[in-house]
C-alpha cells in the first residue's frame, strides 16, 4: 500500500519533511509525495489509522493538502491530485475510483512516456475518461496504439505495478584536508593520501563506479600545486591509484610545506573486458600503467610508449605515444626476414671522399673504411613547404670493416652523415 | 639403507622442468635453426657482429609474437631501433612498448626486469647492441638467471641481441650469426642492394650445423 500527499499550494520540503515522518523512501514528483504504508502496519495499524496519523503530521506542520491511499504508487498520486481530502481505496477497487478522471489528468502526470498526440485520438474516438478508456479491450487497443495505448488503460484501470522513484544521494568523490602542522617531505605526506585515496575508491566501488583521472591540488605556501594523472584504463584500486601519485609526486616534488590538499576522482563506468582461454597474452593494464609509470620516471616520460609512424617520408619520423589499453587483433605472419637498419640518433657526421662523384672513403665517429660497393645516389626530398623542408642524396655503401652503411648527403649544407646501419 | 627409489636424478629433474605447458612460438623462416619454435618462459641471445643480421633476426621474432597477437617490448640500449623496420614486416606497432635508455645500461636492465615481473608479454627484446663490452661485463650473472626465473613458467620470451654472449648458461637457445655476404643487382649507378646472406648456428643444438640464412631488401 502507498500513501500520496498532494499540495498546490505547499512547498516540496514540507511535503518531504511530513512525508519523511512515516517513511525514510520518499519519492517526490511535482507537488506530490508518494511513500509506502506497509512497514507502518504493525507500527500503527490498519490503513485509516495511518491515514489518521498522516492527517494530524499534516495539521501539525500547517499543510493544507490532498492525501490518497491505493495499493500502486501511480493510482495514489492520481488519487490524490484529482480528489480532495482524504481518499481510500480498497485493492481491487482502483478502477472504480479512477473511472471519473478526465483523460487529460492521465496524460498530465506521465508527459514523458504518453505523447498528445495519443490523447488527440483517443479524443477523437470518443474516450473522455478513465472509465471509457478502461472499457476497450486489452488486445485491441495493444493492436491499435502500440505499447503507450496498453500503459494508458493500465493507469485508468490502476493496475500498474512499480517500486517507488527514490532520489539516489549525489556521492562525493572530493576530499578535502586542511592540516595543523606543515609538512615538508613526501612521506608522511602520502600517507594521507593513501587514506583518501582509499576512502575515495570505496565510495567510487560501493557506486560500480571506477576513476579515469585524479585531480590533487596541494595547498603550499604560497601557490597551489596542481597535479592532474589521467589513467588510461580505469581504475579502482586504492594501491595502484597511489603508486601512480606517488611516483608523479617523487617526479615532480612540491617546492614547499604542503598545508593541505584536495583529491578529487573522476568518476566513469568501470571497464569491464571478457578474457578467453585460447587469447595470447596480454600485460595486465594497472599494473602495465604502474610499470611504465616506473620507467618514465627512470628514463624519462618522452622515452617511454608505442611508437606511430608519421605520414611523411622525412625519414625516422614517429611520435611515442602511451600504449593502448585495447588489444589488437591476429596480424598477417612476416612472409620473409626483412633486412632491418639500426639508426645513429643523432646522425654520424662524416668526413666523405669522392671518386667519380662516388664515396670511396668514409670517416665518421667510430667509422672508417674504404667503400667496397655502393648503391646510390638517391635524392629524396620533403616539407619544402615549411621551415623544417630537407633535401638530400642517400647511398648505401658497403666498407671494407664488413658493415653496410646507410649514409646520405645534405643537399643545402654539402655536410655528410652516417644515418644507418643495415644489420 | 634408504628407499632410493624416492631419489630422482638432476637430469630427469631437468626433463621434468621441460615439458611445455604452452604452445611454442613458431618461427617459420628460422626453422632451421628452432626445429620446434621457441618454447614459452625461455631466454634467447641473438648474436653477432655489425651487418651480421642479428637486428633483422631479432625483429622478425617480435614480427612473428606481434603477428599473434601478443603485446611486445623492447628495450633499446642505444635509441637504434627502427620502427619503420619492424612495420615493414606488416605487423601494426600498437602492441609494442619501445624504451629508449640513451645509452645508461643500468637503466636498460632496470626496464627489463620491471617488464618482465609485470608479466603478459610476449617476447621482450633487451637490445643491448653497441654497448661497450666493459659495461656488459660489469653486468653480474645474477641479473640473467633473476630474468630466467622471472620468465620461467609464464608466456614470455626473453630476447637478447648483444655483439657477445651475456646470459651464457641462463640461455635456453643461442643463435650465433656471421655476415657472409651482401646482395646487389645491377652494376653501378644503378646498383640495388637486395639482400644479405649470413650463417647462422644455434650453439645450444650442436646437431645443427652452421646453415645459411638469407635477409632480403624486399627489392627484386
Amino acid at each position: 500500500m502507498y500513501a500520496s500527499l498532494s499540495a498546490h499550494h505547499a512547498s516540496a520540503s514540507l511535503l518531504v519533511e511530513v512525508a519523511s515522518r512515516f517513511s525514510p523512501e520518499v519519492e517526490l514528483s511535482a507537488q506530490t509525495v508518494t511513500f509506502s504504508i506497509a512497514p507502518l502496519r504493525q507500527l500503527i495499524g490498519s490503513p485509516h489509522q495511518i491515514a489518521s496519523e498522516i492527517c494530524r503530521a499534516g495539521y501539525e506542520c500547517k499543510l493544507q493538502a490532498s492525501l490518497a491511499i491505493a495499493a500502486n504508487p501511480d493510482s495514489a498520486i492520481l488519487l490524490a491530485r484529482h480528489f480532495r481530502g482524504v481518499t481510500m481505496v480498497t485493492p481491487g477497487e482502483e478502477r472504480l475510483k479512477l473511472a471519473s478522471l478526465p483523460l487529460a489528468e492521465l496524460f498530465a502526470y506521465d508527459a514523458v512516456k504518453l505523447a498528445p498526440n495519443l490523447l488527440d485520438i483517443l479524443l477523437r474516438w470518443g474516450i473522455k475518461t478513465c472509465e471509457d478508456l478502461a472499457a476497450l479491450p486489452e488486445k485491441g487497443l495493444s493492436e491499435r496504439l502500440g505499447a503507450a495505448g496498453l500503459y494508458l488503460r493500465q493507469l485508468a484501470c490502476g493496475t500498474v505495478s512499480r517500486p517507488l522513484r527514490l532520489k539516489a544521494e549525489q556521492t562525493s568523490y572530493t576530499i578535502e584536508k586542511e592540516l595543523e602542522d606543515s609538512l615538508e617531505l613526501l612521506e608522511p605526506l602520502l600517507f594521507l593520501l593513501s587514506r583518501a585515496a582509499g576512502e575515495l575508491c570505496h565510495r567510487l566501488r560501493a557506486q560500480s563506479q571506477a576513476a579515469r583521472q585524479l585531480e590533487l591540488q596541494l595547498l603550499l605556501n604560497e601557490k597551489p600545486l596542481f597535479v592532474r594523472l589521467e589513467f588510461p584504463v580505469p581504475l579502482s584500486d586504492p594501491r595502484t591509484i597511489l603508486k601512480l601519485l606517488q611516483l608523479h609526486l617523487e617526479r615532480h616534488p612540491p617546492v614547499a610545506p604542503v598545508r593541505g590538499f584536495r583529491l578529487h576522482l573522476e568518476p566513469v563506468e568501470p571497464q569491464r573486458v571478457q578474457g578467453g582461454i585460447f587469447l595470447p597474452p596480454t600485460p595486465a593494464p594497472d599494473k602495465l600503467h604502474v610499470t611504465l609509470a616506473r620507467i618514465a620516471g627512470m628514463v624519462g616520460a618522452e622515452n617511454v610508449g608505442t611508437p606511430v609512424l608519421l605520414n611523411t617520408h622525412r625519414p625516422d619520423a614517429f611520435a611515442l605515444t602511451p600504449l593502448p589499453s585495447a588489444r589488437a587483433g591476429n596480424q598477417p605472419v612476416p612472409e620473409m626476414l626483412r633486412l632491418a637498419m639500426r639508426l645513429f640518433r643523432p646522425a654520424l657526421q662524416a668526413q666523405v671522399q669522392l671518386v667519380h662523384l662516388a664515396p670511396k672513403n668514409i670517416a665518421a665517429s667510430g667509422i672508417r673504411g674504404r667503400v667496397l660497393r655502393h648503391a646510390g645516389p638517391w635524392k629524396t626530398s620533403g616539407d619544402w613547404w615549411t621551415t623544417a623542408s630537407w633535401t638530400r642524396e642517400e647511398w648505401d655503401v658497403a666498407l671494407d670493416d664488413g658493415a653496410l652503411y646507410r649514409i646520405y648527403q645534405e643537399s643545402a649544407t654539402h655536410e655528410w652523415f652516417v644515418h644507418a646501419v643495415y644489420d | 639403507m634408504a628407499n632410493t627409489a624416492r631419489w630422482m636424478k638432476a637430469s630427469d629433474l631437468q626433463l621434468a622442468r621441460e615439458e611445455a605447458k604452452l604452445p611454442a612460438l613458431e618461427l617459420h623462416r628460422l626453422k632451421p635453426f628452432f626445429p620446434n619454435g621457441l618454447q614459452r618462459g625461455s631466454l634467447l641471445e641473438v648474436n653477432g657482429g655489425q651487418s651480421s643480421g642479428r637486428t633483422s633476426t631479432s625483429l622478425y621474432i617480435l614480427a612473428e609474437s606481434i603477428s599473434r597477437g601478443e603485446t611486445c617490448a623492447c628495450i633499446d640500449l642505444n635509441n637504434s631501433f627502427c620502427p619503420a623496420s619492424l612495420a615493414q614486416a606488416g605487423v601494426g606497432l600498437e602492441q609494442l612498448c619501445w624504451v629508449r635508455c640513451n645509452g645508461n645500461t643500468e637503466h636498460a636492465m632496470r626496464a627489463a626486469d620491471l617488464l618482465l615481473h609485470a608479466g603478459g608479454f610476449g617476447v621482450v627484446l633487451l637490445d643491448l647492441c653497441g654497448a661497450r663490452s666493459k659495461t656488459l661485463n660489469r653486468i653480474p650473472l645474477s641479473y640473467w638467471f633473476r630474468f630466467q626465473r622471472a620468465i620461467e613458467h609464464t608466456p614470455t620470451i626473453l630476447l637478447i641481441c648483444s655483439e657477445l654472449p651475456q646470459a651464457r648458461s641462463c640461455a635456453r637457445y643461442s643463435l650465433a650469426m656471421k655476415k657472409s655476404k651482401f646482395h646487389w643487382k645491377g652494376d653501378a649507378p644503378f646498383a640495388v642492394l637486395t639482400a644479405l646472406e649470413s650463417t647462422a648456428q644455434n650453439n645450444k643444438l650442436t646437431s645443427i650445423r652452421p646453415e645459411p640464412l638469407l635477409i632480403q631488401t624486399g627489392e627484386a
